[in-house]
């Protein structure tokens, strides 16, 4: 939907007072997004055309935008609150309340940092040297505040698309996205300093005035709560086993710490029932110890929400 | 340090599939980059390549791979000399054996191995063709097939040994089945000297733990439920016995809370069975793996 369009549309609702309009980002998020609030108990769908969101949240009325357009319509008030990265928090430079981190978007995508790079054989080898020097990026607001805080005067040149490889024709520097530093690696780059570590983690952000307001904030405390419990939930598993009571001893100090875990006496026996939970990476050293300390019936299962 | 990495070989093809869906469901992630044979596993000490089954085992006996899947049919035709660690019992389709079968066209005058004397068998498997001969004590030429074997009865062979998975492509081919030649599973198996090493030998036992669990978490299902007091023998009597079910006592209630898992065909009984005998609360869940 167009932004004018969207904001006439907001307007026209914002008499209902029992409904947070939330912000959901999209691009590249879209897939990631979906399957966050399915897992969170949603039944939600993102729709192409025209442009939607449903679900099946009465409460709740989604937004579907790019992620820096959402760091601005949250931090002008439009939108009540919603979910925007680090980076494009810090870009907006809006006063919106961070409620809760929920991390990289979904398992598979890994943290990235935003760098300063320069080519391998340029003559700036420290950051003073970009005194007077062109930086390329599609973050000025971060690099504007980066070279503020080392009291360096560079010019900062906006552009939204491969930056990586407009230095050095078309600048000395570039501020971008890093995450394996392949790309970087491929147009001759060398990072010189580091200006944000984990730029792709997810919060949920609620606008000032709609955290004044009991209602909504209960309503975004308790969105984030279940958004980042799924989330979490992604990466972990839940896991039961049987241990007799020679090995328990063994077993609780092999088992880990996120969540104490659940001892049950099995009916007349000397073996107790052991239920915990520990993330997806952990289990393959985990499993084969457990079975190496003797436990049996060890099963683990799928779980939806862990909420710590 | 250069010792503490394992070489795994996963087959391209058929199996592909399966074999990604078993790996991640046991706790890696593994990626396909682009047609790169190197595959990206998110555990530093295994090295992965993606490779033909046909080639796996006889990488692993040369010692060019330290471990593999492949297919059971590809293990004896190849003849190699490997360590196999276990049987993981899934296929492309299903968890279930692929069968390779003895087939002639509908209007062929053969009925059975015994008609085949002199006749010109086309195969993928030639080795395992020669055994099958041989055990069945008959005289045939046996050819090579690079492929798409079923095409070629009658006009380029009398008979064809093809894997069959659901039989759609030979009746698509007008033949008929006559025989199973070789059933086949899907397995893990090692280079010898490999399990030698203790650090290499641990870790594939570590590997081959969690793929077994994985196969069997993808076959079970978990199952939870309230049994009053009165029915509680009765219905630990009917529970499958791979697992022992953990038994609690409800606070406060004559009714026991019992938790178990069966296999998704059993289940299907099991299910009504239970609601029958009056248990109720009656859960089931998926289960990722399951370790006995």
């Amino acid at each position: 939907m167009p932004y004018r369009q969207q904001n006439l549309f907001l307007q026209k609702n914002m008499a209902k007072e029992n409904k947070i309009k939330f912000g959901i980002p999209g691009g590249a998020l879209e897939e990631s997004m979906e399957r966050l609030f399915q897992d969170a108990g949603y039944d939600f769908k993102i729709k192409k055309a025209p442009l939607l969101v449903c679900i099946d949240d009465p409460e709740i009325e989604c937004f579907f935008d790019r992620a820096n357009e959402l760091a601005f319509l949250i931090g002008a008030g439009i939108l009540d609150g919603g979910i925007v990265s680090r980076a494009a928090l810090l870009e907006s430079k809006s006063d919106a309340k961070e409620v809760c981190l929920i991390g990289t978007p979904s398992f598979d995508w890994k943290s990235s940092k935003v760098v300063l790079a320069v080519p391998e054989k340029s003559s700036i080898k420290s950051l003073k040297d970009l005194r007077g020097k062109q930086i390329i990026t599609r973050l000025p607001g971060i690099t504007k505040d980066f070279l503020k805080k080392n009291k360096i005067s560079a010019t900062v040149e906006v552009s939204h698309s491969s930056n990586e490889a407009k230095v050095p024709e078309l600048a000395d520097a570039v501020v971008e996205f890093a995450n394996t530093g392949a790309t970087l690696q491929f147009y001759n780059l060398k990072v010189l300093a580091v200006l944000l570590e984990d730029a792709n983690a997810l919060s949920v952000i609620a606008h000032p005035k709609a955290w004044k307001n009991n209602w909504k904030k209960e309503k975004i405390e308790s969105l984030g709560i279940l958004l980042k419990g799924a989330r979490i939930a992604q990466e972990y598993s839940g896991l039961m086993l049987h241990a007799s009571n020679d090995m328990m001893e063994e077993v609780l100090k092999a088992l880990p710490a996120l969540k104490k875990p659940t001892v049950t006496h099995l009916r007349g026996e000397n073996w107790f029932d052991v239920f915990t939970v520990a993330p997806k990476k952990d289990l393959r050293r985990l499993i084969p110890r457990l079975k190496e300390i003797g436990c049996t019936d060890i099963i683990e299962f799928d779980l939806s929400k862990v909420v710590v | 340090m250069k010792n503490k990495i394992i070489k795994l070989g996963v087959p391209k093809g058929s199996l592909q599939e399966s074999t990604l869906r078993i790996f991640k469901r046991a706790g890696f992630n593994i990626k396909i980059p682009g047609r790169s044979y190197i595959l990206k596993m998110d555990d530093p000490e295994i090295e992965c390549f993606m490779l033909r089954p046909q080639e796996i085992p006889r990488y692993i006996e040369e010692g060019k791979l330290d471990v593999g899947i492949s297919g059971e049919d590809w293990i004896r035709e190849s003849r190699a000399k490997v360590v196999e660690i276990s049987d993981l019992k899934y296929a492309k389709q299903k968890i279930k054996k692929t069968k390779w079968v003895l087939a002639v066209s509908k209007d062929s005058k053969i009925n059975s191995v015994k008609g085949l004397g002199g006749k010109t068998i086309s195969t993928e498997i030639v080795n395992l063709a020669k055994d099958y001969l041989k055990k069945n004590k008959v005289k045939a030429t046996v050819e090579f097939s690079w492929g798409a074997t079923e095409v070629k009865p009658p006009r380029f062979a009398d008979a064809v040994i093809d894997l069959v998975e659901t039989g759609v492509s030979l009746e698509a081919h007008n033949l008929k089945i006559l025989d199973t030649v070789f059933e086949s599973s899907t397995m893990l198996i090692a280079n010898v000297k490999t399990m030698e090493d203790s650090w290499k030998r641990e870790k594939i036992k570590s590997l081959n733990l969690l793929l077994e669990g994985a196969v069997e978490g993808e076959r079970m299902t978990g199952l939870t439920l309230d049994v009053p007091r009165a029915i509680l023998k009765k219905v630990l009597k009917v529970l499958p016995a791979m697992l022992k079910p953990t038994v609690t006592k409800m606070p406060n209630t004559d009714f026991y809370n019992v938790f178990t898992s069966a296999s998704k065909v059993e289940i299907r009984k099991l299910v009504p069975k239970l609601k029958k005998l009056g248990c109720e609360g009656i859960v089931e869940y998926p289960l990722r793996k399951v370790i006995p």
